[in-house]
């Protein structure tokens, strides 16, 4: 397969809608996004952020109200979906129900007179790819979710596309077969080297194929980074809440130095690694992620995550409120410093487990701390 | 896939060129108006006026279009159509109706020389229209009805209000039917104007049903589903002669009202020249005589045409004096007059 | 005539059972009707513009973006033009005609409309009628539905195909077999039973309208029927609810907004019918006949269209309310095929009774059809039942014209109704462009719109000067077109939204432009509804009566005018046996279609 990957552009992108039940509603705000040559951006946030109406944009299917989607170095702003050299994976397939395998698949290539021995070795050349060559024949009913997403795949690949989209491409598909298929995805984008732009609400899905992903809400980007970035160095507190499991807990600064700050949760001090965000969209002060002063006695909230808390350390003590055996883990919630905190540990069969009412004892890997 | 996409260029091509014909079509009305064509519209029955046609379009070359319609509902077309005329012929129909339409300015006058020799009595002085044929009104009955229900055939148009036809008489309705409206004004005139009203009142106790054209009320006899109508009587000779011989039919001996038959061309008509040439040649006893080989058994007008022979019988009916002139120029009051008494509308 | 099963049953459903809008689009923001789309550089600048003026800009721009794609622009605006010059601005002619009073707008017409009596009468006429007849048309609909769908009897098949009939035949002939049947000279009432009868009237018309109508409610709760889940009505029987409890406390209700909206259904059809109204009502005169006596018979423009107005007023009441129930109160839904086989009840208590009064009406149907060839040899009826050829002789000589005529103004206004049907409903469904809301409501509302009142429109409006088309072929076209158009755009709507937009999405991205999309993926996959709005468009072409009586001219003339004509004149040989060549000519055009479906289909299976 030939790599075509190209940059894409999102300038001060913004969607507007007038419904008759809600006056104007603003789907997607002032975004901007930079994707470079062969990355994988994933658009995330929960249903109603903007993410899908932004990629429809980036396809040709919506309108922008204002701003530009570049593509390479070309503005296709106002361009047809068919003129935009775009591949695309739907929620729902979105084969052609009528067609066979073969001829979903060779459908792009017979618009563009591609000849037919180059259509034919094109087809099985994808269709390789993800191990289906035997199901040319086959018609979409035939086939279970997980193949005829893979055809879908592979029909978008075949065209060797600038861009390629997905939208939810595995919302469809049991847990398990997500799991395969997004790994399958992954292998396949960096084998081919493509520029991709997922949009998923998964956020674990997310973590697994990006290299950066983009966290939105209410049609404004939250934070912009790598998988990485946006666990550890969360933005605010919805972006810490949606990435993963977490306790927000109210602190006041005692000291603030350059790297590290004292802080005092309801009277016990902790000291915690200072982090200058450097995601993108913190680093562009987008939004609400924009930063709250951070001096001597001012107010701020910190993230802890369940998996800070080191159980059987001595430092703390508290009373546990439940306790669930996970499999993997032992999850808890403990009354600690007036809040109902949070813990995952890990291991469970080797260590000590506590039942509920008994009296936990733990300590905080204080530089996993985080403030916001 | 690729046969699926062949059928489908295959239909929009199809379509494309159904359009294009339809298109085609259009403007070849236009064009159709420089050969020469005449569109008639007849006031009689179809197979006369088909004939009609026919005959005349291999005399002339004329391509000849018809529509069968009842005398009112030509002269309402006319109206209606009185900006853009569609038809040039008005062929058939109760003389009445022609000297309404004249009366509103719808009828170009013409005087064709075969005209001459037709006697006056039949024509319109101004040539507005030209009669071709006469008949005689009176009652038809079902003779086997009469028999079951041992009641006598009517004689006199006082008989038609004996309760014994209450729901069995039928008539068209004088709005659309220039037949009925012939009976209307035959009432007014054998009656006197008040007398007449009454009798038309009383009348409509007994009629069932008013049809929209004059044959309605006979064919209605013929096929048993009603007992008696007032209709012409050389439509009901035709009927007999056709098989029916159930049906009989009686001359009102205290006198009864006639019809001339009518051509006319109508105002502004897109072919003047054909139609006057059709005016000029349907007036011919050819022409006039084709009328009863298809069953259309009226006197001539002309008076070299042999009338049928079935119709001689009739020769000595009691007429009353009428007056057309007077006759045409109320239809609109005595129509209006006549549903509120009756409260119904022409149907 | 039976060999065109397989493209009715399963597409006549759609046609009039769907509901307008789907309540399940997929994007909620893209569902909302959406008025136009702000350009939005400053929230605070936004705020301070008046809604309007931004509406219009953004409706430009939404147009713009819409229409990138030519071939889009063109089908836009040539759909938009033929709903205004022939749906929109008819009807605002008769209202203009119906206001206007010496040369000021003025309700006179209206006034001296309700000061008569007697256009009383008529108005009560057609709503009494309207009445019972979509009663008694709900309850023989349901009854075969529920023997068909519900019941373990014989001859299912032959209901089915039955109940088809009077759908696709043309309107008349019901009329004239009830006429050769229950006439005063008919073959039960004189023959048999020796009895003279009176068929012409309020009793003739609430049977024939009974027998043409109720086949649309039947479809209609058929449709219904099945897709109600058995389980729901098992789970009763479970709880210990014998069958006829089942019946009443839990299919009925189920079907109450069904049946609601078969009796509307039925109630328009009956307001809007001409042709048997015209036949057999006698001196029973409705609205939809006085229509054409009054504007055609009489020349009276203003009292025919306030009668039209009133009667206009009337369909549209009952279409919305029909709208309102099935927009509302649907307890079934019409998504999704019934979860497994229902298990048929056997009940002999049940089952022999229904089966006898659908036999009944079957039998009443099939000796209707019946009549109309054996009337077309028969000299003369009610006098002389000897054998002749005449008629058939009669109508392929003196007739020949209102055939050709006929059959040509159909062939050509088919295609023409099946495309724009299709494009109208693919751009409804799928594009967003100012006018969109507009054109699926004119469209839709003149489903409801009665034949004669149209008829009148076209007159009005096509008589004079600037655009005069009457007394010509295209004005005909045009009403074929629009009579059957609506039908197919519904029936469209109902099935694009079946299939997801993405599959759409999914051809355009792979590069093929909005009219590639459309001929290889839509059309395609709506194959079935575009070829039986097509089927039904021909046989609408060929059974038209109501709009065209009012447009026929010597030039053209239509076969049902011409059998109307012949009834007037009592030559019931005659207008038997163009009946009966109309029925042939309709049975020939199915066949051939669902030949051609058939062929396709092979075709299909070969690609795969």
């Amino acid at each position: 397969m030939r790599t075509n990957a190209k940059s894409v552009q999102l300038n001060q992108l913004t969607k507007t809608f007038i419904t008759s039940t809600r006056g104007e509603v603003k789907a997607v705000q002032n975004v901007d996004i930079s994707i470079g040559p062969g990355e994988f951006v994933t658009l995330l946030g929960p249903s109603g952020c903007g993410k899908t109406t932004i990629l429809r944009m980036i396809a040709g299917f919506e309108m922008p109200t204002s701003g530009a989607i570049m593509i390479g170095d070309q503005n296709v702003s106002t361009k047809t979906p068919d003129k935009r050299d775009i591949g695309m994976v739907f929620q729902n397939y979105a084969l052609f129900p009528h067609l066979n395998v073969f001829n979903n698949i060779a459908y792009g290539l017979k618009l563009k007179k591609v000849p037919h021995d180059e259509i034919n070795r094109r087809v099985h050349e994808v269709l390789k790819l993800v191990q289906m060559d035997d199901f040319a024949e086959r018609v979409p009913a035939q086939m279970s979710g997980g193949q005829q997403q893979r055809v879908a795949l592979v029909r978008a690949l075949v065209m060797e596309p600038s861009v390629l989209l997905f939208d939810e491409p595995l919302s469809n598909l049991d847990a398990k077969l997500r799991v395969h298929m997004r790994d399958e995805i992954r292998k396949i984008q960096k084998k081919v080297g493509i520029t991709t732009v997922y949009v998923t609400h998964d956020q674990s899905e997310a973590m697994a194929v990006s290299d950066s992903v983009v966290i939105l809400k209410d049609g404004i980007i939250q934070q912009v980074g790598s998988p990485q970035e946006v666990y550890q160095h969360p933005v605010n507190e919805f972006v810490a809440k949606f990435i993963g499991k977490a306790n927000i807990l109210n602190a006041t600064i005692v000291e603030i130095e350059k790297d590290r700050a004292v802080i005092d949760v309801h009277g016990v001090n902790f000291t915690v690694p200072v982090t200058v965000p450097s995601g993108k969209g913190a680093a562009d002060g987008i939004g609400a992620a924009g930063s709250k002063p951070r001096e001597k006695g001012s107010k701020v909230r910190i993230v802890i995550r369940p998996e800070s808390v080191l159980v059987g350390k001595k430092d703390f003590k508290a009373p546990v409120m439940k306790s669930v055996y996970m499999g993997t883990a032992q999850d808890y919630k403990i009354e600690f410093l007036g809040n109902a905190i949070e813990i995952s540990d890990n291991n469970p069969t080797t260590k000590r487990v506590y039942n509920e009412g008994d009296i936990m004892e733990f300590s905080l890997d204080e530089g996993s701390i985080h403030i916001i | 896939m690729r046969k699926i996409t062949y059928a489908l260029k295959k239909m929009l091509l199809i379509a494309t060129v159904l359009v294009f014909m339809s298109t085609f079509m259009v403007s070849a009305q236009g064009s159709e108006d420089k050969a020469e064509t005449l569109t008639i519209y007849a006031g009689l029955l179809e197979e006369h006026a088909a004939l009609v046609a026919q005959e005349f379009q291999e005399a002339t070359g004329i391509k000849t279009n018809f529509v069968r319609m009842s005398g009112g509902e030509i002269l309402a077309r006319i109206r209606a159509e009185s900006a853009n005329p569609q038809a040039s012929i008005w062929y058939g129909g109760g003389s009445l109706t022609f000297i309404e339409a004249d009366n509103l300015g719808l009828l170009h006058r013409y005087k064709s020389p075969t005209a001459e020799v037709i006697s006056d009595q039949f024509k319109d002085p101004n040539g507005a229209w030209t009669g071709i044929y006469s008949g005689y009104l009176g009652f038809v009955a079902d003779q086997e009805w009469l028999d079951d229900e041992g009641i006598d055939m009517p004689q006199v148009w006082d008989d038609l209000l004996k309760p014994e036809f209450k729901g069995e008489l039928v008539f068209a309705h004088p709005g659309s039917s220039s037949t009925a409206y012939n009976v209307l004004v035959t009432m007014l005139q054998l009656k006197g104007e008040d007398a007449g009203w009454e009798y038309l009142q009383k009348l409509n106790e007994n009629v069932r049903q008013y049809t929209k054209s004059g044959s309605g009320g006979g064919r209605m006899i013929q096929l048993h589903e009603v007992g008696l109508t007032i209709g012409y009587l050389h439509d009901a000779i035709a009927f007999k002669r056709e098989g029916y011989d159930h049906m009989t039919f009686t001359a009102p001996a205290d006198g009864t009202g006639y019809e001339i038959g009518a051509v006319g061309i109508i105002k502004d008509a897109p072919e003047l020249e054909a139609a006057k040439k059709f005016v000029d040649w349907c007036l011919t006893p050819e022409a006039q005589e084709l009328g009863q080989t298809v069953n259309a058994l009226q006197f001539l007008t002309h008076p070299d045409a042999v009338p049928p022979q079935e119709v001689r019988q009739l020769v000595g009916t009691k007429l009353i004096d009428q007056d057309d002139v007077w006759a045409g120029e109320n239809r609109s009051a005595f129509l209006e007059k006549f549903n509120a008494l009756t409260r119904t509308q022409p149907l | 005539m039976t060999g065109g099963g397989p493209v009715f049953p399963g597409s006549f459903p759609s046609i009039f059972s769907d509901r307008i809008r789907s309540k399940s689009d997929r994007n909620p923001i893209d569902g909302v009707p959406i008025e136009g789309v702000p350009i939005v550089s400053d929230n605070k600048t936004t705020r301070s513009l008046s809604r309007s003026g931004n509406s219009f800009q953004d409706g430009l721009r939404q147009l713009r973006f819409t229409l990138r794609d030519p071939v889009l622009l063109v089908s836009i605006v040539s759909i938009l033009i033929v709903v205004l010059l022939f749906i929109i601005f008819p009807l605002f002619s008769i209202l203009k005609e119906s206001v206007y009073y010496q040369g000021s707008l003025s309700i006179h017409h209206f006034r001296n409309f309700f000061r008569q009596a007697y256009n009383l009468d008529i108005v009560w006429n057609t709503i009494r009628l309207g009445i019972s007849v979509s009663l008694l048309g709900t309850v023989v609909a349901f009854l075969f539905a529920y023997a068909t769908t519900y019941l373990k009897i014989p001859s299912k098949k032959f209901f089915r195909v039955l109940s088809i009939l009077p759908m696709i035949s043309p309107p008349f002939v019901i009329s004239l077999a009830a006429i050769l049947l229950f006439g005063r000279s008919g073959l039960i009432t004189k023959q048999l039973l020796g009895i003279r009868s009176d068929i012409y009237g309020f009793w003739g018309l609430m049977l024939t309208q009974t027998l043409s109508f109720f086949p649309v409610g039947y479809l209609m709760l058929t449709n219904l029927l099945q897709n109600i889940d058995p389980s729901i009505e098992e789970a009763s029987q479970a709880l210990g609810a014998s069958q006829w409890k089942v019946f009443r406390t839990v299919t009925l209700p189920l079907m109450i907004p069904g049946l609601a909206n078969a009796a509307l259904l039925i109630f328009i059809q009956s307001l809007a019918d001409f042709g048997n109204a015209i036949v057999i009502g006698g001196n029973y005169t409705t609205m939809a006949v006085q229509i054409y006596q009054q504007g055609i018979g009489a020349y009276d423009m203003a009292g025919a269209t306030a009668l039209a107005i009133v009667l206009l007023s009337i369909s549209m009441l009952a279409f919305y309310l029909q709208h309102q129930v099935i927009g509302q109160k649907s307890y079934v839904t019409v998504t999704g095929k019934a979860a497994k086989e229902r298990v048929l009840i056997r009940n002999k208590s049940a089952t022999i009774p229904i089966y006898i009064v659908c036999m009944s009406i079957s039998v009443l149907v099939i000796s209707m059809y019946a009549l109309v060839p054996y009337g077309a040899f028969v000299r003369l009826w009610g006098a002389d039942f000897s054998l002749t050829t005449k008629w058939i002789v009669y109508v392929f000589t003196i007739g020949r014209r209102y055939i050709v005529d006929s059959t040509t103004l159909a062939i050509i206004s088919t295609p023409i109704a099946g495309l724009l049907g299709i494009v109208s409903a693919f751009l409804i469904v799928r594009k967003k462009f100012p006018g969109r809301r507009f054109m699926e409501s004119s469209i839709l509302v003149a489903i409801a719109l009665p034949g004669t009142v149209l008829g009148l429109g076209y007159v009005l409006t096509y008589n004079t000067p600037p655009l005069i088309l009457t007394g010509g072929s295209v004005i005909l076209i045009i009403a074929l077109v629009i009579r059957s158009m609506p039908i197919g755009t519904r029936s469209a709507i109902a099935a694009l939204k079946q299939i997801d937009p993405s599959i759409e999405e999914a051809a355009n991205i792979c590069g093929a432009s909005s009219k590639k999309v459309f001929t290889s993926v839509t059309i395609p996959l709506i194959k079935p509804v575009f070829f039986s709005s097509m089927v039904y468009a021909f046989i609408r072409g060929m059974t038209l009566v109501s709009t065209i009586i009012f447009l026929v001219s010597a030039r053209w003339q239509m076969l049902t005018v011409a059998i109307m004509n012949q009834v007037d004149q009592g030559l019931y040989g005659a207008a038997n046996a163009y009946c009966l060549v109309l029925i042939g000519i309709v049975g020939i055009v199915m066949l051939t279609m669902s030949f051609i479906l058939k062929r396709v289909g092979v075709n299909l299976k070969e690609g795969y």
